[in-house]
């Protein structure tokens, strides 16, 4: 497993794939759709995976002293791996808005999401989809990401607008409060996507190994 | 005992059949696997390596079925689809690299002396290598771990006719060593140059699997002819203009 991962990032993980994790400095664009930068930062996964499939990654790693689950399992952990440091930017530059620039009077009139726990939660919910949608699609075929790729952007599409839409609900108003208020509910929420993002990735590794057992290469 | 014994092979797609295909090989010697294009070798072969899945049979390595011991069988077997055809854009020194954690027996001095030997430059990547270099590539790979089975996929397709010659003296040179060499051609003078067995398969089918010797015998006996040129020609011609006509 410690073997394949270690392939994955000097064969299979592009630079670009790194470069996209700057991305994540949307989280601090006052008046931008900030969950973006979670997209994004899936996209850059997105061209490791195009790239891989075409120097044939799948073959090449199949043919090595290897069990098929590991390879799988090697998949998602090295996702989860660049997932988690775009999470942990996010997480920084949240933290940053929410002390130092709290103050700020450009990001105290910004209509749309603020950094926040809830604005983490959902990004764990844009990469709970992309592990889903995209990775367990493609070890459907072990080929195909058009079609992954693309019910991965319209999950993406939905959940950005269900963010954005949810704190003009009055009754919800607390998801997108200044820095500091309603703190607790605000990481409850969190605390509950990195459960769902969690048990997703897990069940989906487990549906990709079977998957992946039964396909013919 | 045999390096590798396939028994009842079978494998249906939809389109498809390979049906009942069943030889064995021995170590120190080489099979060529012939069949005309669409025969199903490259599928027998996928097989044996467990990347599709048959439909019936038995495969079983050094004594060991590949369904419970793969893992363990894959350290003494190297496989090539004919040229690397994977991390076409990647140094061939950092695929060797990546590769070599995966072998516990991998030997760097073999390395060493397979690529001198193939003259292979270990700073360029597979795509700025010739077809015979890329083929010359994946048995220094297989060779590196000290694989006891080479299985080829049409590994001299493609190759000018230098090329091929040097690839087979590297063929009956491993065997030799003591290495079994499995490899699928419809080139079938590169087979009668070095081959010790034959196993041969028409649409799916097996016809025959036999030495080299006894092979030979029995299709001039039964009027196929003498080389493996005739003997595939009269097995499997079809008569084109006649089709063409109607």
């Amino acid at each position: 497993m410690k073997n394949l991962l270690i392939k994955d990032i000097r064969l299979a993980v592009l630079p670009l794939t790194w470069i996209f994790l700057a991305a994540t400095l949307l989280t601090l664009v006052p008046g931008y759709p900030i969950l973006l930068g979670a997209f994004f930062a899936c996209l850059g996964i997105f061209q490791s995976f195009q790239v891989s499939r075409e120097m044939n990654d799948v073959l090449y790693t199949a043919l090595l002293p290897v069990k098929k689950a590991d390879v799988v399992a090697s998949r998602y952990a090295i996702v989860c791996l660049i997932q988690l440091l775009a999470f942990l930017l996010m997480a920084a530059l949240t933290v940053v808005r929410m002390t130092v620039l709290s103050g700020s009077e450009t990001y105290a009139k910004n209509a749309l999401m603020n950094p926040s726990p809830v604005f983490l939660g959902f990004a764990l919910l844009i990469f709970a989809a992309f592990n889903v949608l995209f990775v367990g699609g493609f070890f459907r075929t072990a080929y195909k990401i058009g079609m992954p790729f693309l019910f991965f952007g319209i999950a993406t599409t939905l959940l950005v607008f269900v963010g954005e839409a949810l704190h003009f609900i009055p009754s919800m108003k607390y998801l997108n409060t200044p820095a500091g208020e309603h703190l607790g509910g605000q990481f409850l929420f969190l605390l509950a996507c990195a459960a769902a993002y969690a048990g997703a990735t897990l069940l989906s590794c487990r549906a990709s190994q079977r998957r992946f057992e039964r396909i013919d290469l | 005992m045999a390096v590798l014994e396939v028994k009842g092979l079978c494998k249906e797609y939809p389109s498809f059949r390979l049906e009942d295909i069943s030889f064995s090989v021995e170590p120190g010697s080489i099979m060529g696997f012939i069949g005309r294009n669409g025969a199903g070798k490259t599928t027998t072969l996928k097989s044996i390596l467990n990347l599709v899945h048959p439909s019936a049979g038995e495969i079983t390595y050094f004594g060991l079925p590949l369904a419970a011991h793969e893992r363990e069988i894959k350290q003494r077997i190297g496989y090539a689809g004919g040229a690397v055809d994977y991390y076409k854009r990647k140094r061939i020194a950092d695929i060797v690299d990546v590769t070599r954690m995966f072998y516990s027996n991998w030997d760097d001095a073999e390395y060493r002396r397979y690529l001198d030997a193939f003259s292979l430059d270990p700073a360029k990547t597979p795509a700025q290598l010739s077809e015979g270099m890329k083929v010359k590539l994946n048995l220094t790979l297989a060779l590196s771990h000290h694989a006891e089975l080479l299985i080829l996929d049409e590994p001299t397709s493609g190759l000018d006719p230098v090329s091929r010659d040097e690839l087979l003296d590297a063929f009956t040179f491993l065997r030799d060593q003591g290495v079994a060499v499995l490899f699928s051609t419809h080139i079938t003078s590169d087979l009668e140059k070095c081959a010790d067995h034959i196993t041969y398969i028409v649409k799916g089918r097996l016809i025959a699997s036999a030495p080299m010797d006894a092979f030979f015998e029995q299709n001039k006996a039964d009027g196929f002819g003498s080389t493996l040129e005739e003997i595939m020609i009269r097995h499997e011609k079809e008569d084109l203009r006649e089709k063409l006509a109607h």
